[in-house]
């Protein structure tokens, strides 16, 4: 399993920030601009195909963290 | 799953319509979204679409295409026995497009015409209806008209469409193979709640509201829950693709392409990728056409394959999938047919 520093990148890349943004496990995801419906897109697929773990949109309304998105992989 | 061979009809030819008017998902779109919209843009993969004129509607790209299919086919009307009409853009809550279209394309009054509700899944189910009508030769020459009028200014994804495809009756054409599938408990994901008998139209309906944007939103729009429909996308289809390919017992290098509908490039790439396909038999239309609903199917087939489709035979797997939910995949033995240029109204 990835630690949580790879899985931050992987997760960067996923959301696709407009600018370089330092994430860390305790970011919370309401400050980032790019934390959308579209992020959530780029953040299943990410899950699926990197983790091969099928989440729903209602798994990551319930994560406030950066940390809390991470602990999905399960 | 609903899993079918069809025998005896053969896939006589296609046509696709899109209007003129060219909307850039960049330019036309409001300044205060704009630099939000290149994110959205790189992502989707979508950069123009089209959309209809004040005056145009889905059933004026269709009957556009049905009438240059037939020319080039060189059928007479009064040869149609059925014409089928899949749209969810109909002319009218009542009656269905397809008897408006049954006098409007000068069809004789023994022509069999209905529509049927379905959107982005719309052809593979509306191929396997009009083949099963007429795989006992009752019917012999037949127009399935497919597509949707669904772009709006604002909306990134969708653009408008009109096909016309002709099946014949023909004992020596090779089997057609269906899965079909239907998941109604995921009606909420795509849906227009207003202005069905449900939730009929009223005042509160024609008062606009503003959303985080700014951007005067219509309680009347469409519904869209994305992850919804991308997890459903990207988990239903490429299984229902292998259970296609095991039923029709025929290996995945022998397709010549794989026609996906055209959801949204990160929805048809996982798509891909879990298939492990190669991209060269993968078309794609989503850069310059958008999501063209129901009719993407067509759309990327004269677009980006017309001339591998006039040059021999080929063996086409296509796949919908959409608002229902609803997926269909079929396979289809290509030889011989009409495929008319692009048409621009």
């Amino acid at each position: 399993m990835d630690t949580l520093e790879q899985f931050v990148e992987k997760f960067k890349n996923a959301v696709d920030f407009q600018t370089d943004v330092d994430l860390t496990g305790e970011t919370n995801l309401k400050t980032l601009a790019e934390w959308d419906s579209l992020a959530a897109l780029g953040v299943i697929i990410m899950f699926d195909m990197e983790y091969d773990k099928a989440i729903t949109g209602k798994d990551l309304v319930g994560c406030q963290l950066v940390s809390d998105v991470y602990r999905l992989i399960g | 799953m609903a899993q079918a061979i069809i025998r005896n009809v053969r896939y006589a030819g296609m046509a696709s319509c899109v209007p003129r008017r060219v909307l850039s998902n960049i330019k036309d779109c409001p300044p205060q979204i704009r630099s939000a919209r290149e994110r959205v843009v790189r992502n989707i993969g979508i950069e123009t679409r089209r959309i209809c004129s004040e005056w145009q509607y889905f059933s004026d790209l269709a009957v556009d295409a049905a009438e240059r299919l037939l020319a080039e086919l060189a059928w007479e009307r009064d040869e149609i026995d059925a014409l089928i009409v899949v749209t969810q853009s109909p002319d009218y809550l009542l009656p269905g497009t397809a008897v408006i279209l049954q006098d409007r394309l000068g069809l004789k009054t023994g022509t069999i015409a209905f529509d049927i509700n379905l959107g982005c899944s719309a052809y593979p189910f509306g191929l396997h209806v009009l083949g099963a009508m007429m795989a006992s030769g009752g019917i012999r020459k037949a127009l399935l008209l497919v597509g949707d009028k669904a772009a709006s200014v604002l909306e990134p994804l969708f653009s408008d469409a009109g096909t016309a495809t002709a099946l014949e009756y023909d004992p020596a054409a090779p089997p057609m193979y269906f899965d079909l599938n239907t998941d109604g408990s995921g009606y909420q994901a795509i849906m227009l709640p207003a202005g069905g008998h449900r939730e009929h139209f009223g005042i509160q309906h024609a008062v606009p509201y503003k959303d985080e944007d700014g951007i005067w939103r219509s309680p009347t729009s469409l519904v869209l829950d994305g992850p919804a429909v991308l997890s459903f996308s990207t988990q239903r289809v490429p299984p229902a693709v292998r259970n296609l390919l095991e039923f029709a017992q025929c290996p995945v290098g022998d397709i010549d392409y794989f026609v996906f509908h055209q959801a949204n490039k990160m929805i048809n790439e996982t798509i891909r990728k879990k298939l492990a396909l190669e991209i060269e038999k993968v078309p794609s239309t989503l850069h310059d056409f958008g999501n063209t609903s129901g009719a993407s199917i067509p759309v990327t087939m004269t677009v980006r394959l017309r001339e591998a489709l006039l040059g021999g035979k080929k063996k086409v797997l296509m796949s919908g999938f959409g608002i229902g939910l609803s997926w269909g995949s079929c396979i289809i033995d290509i030889d011989n047919a009409v495929f008319p240029e692009l048409i621009e109204s």
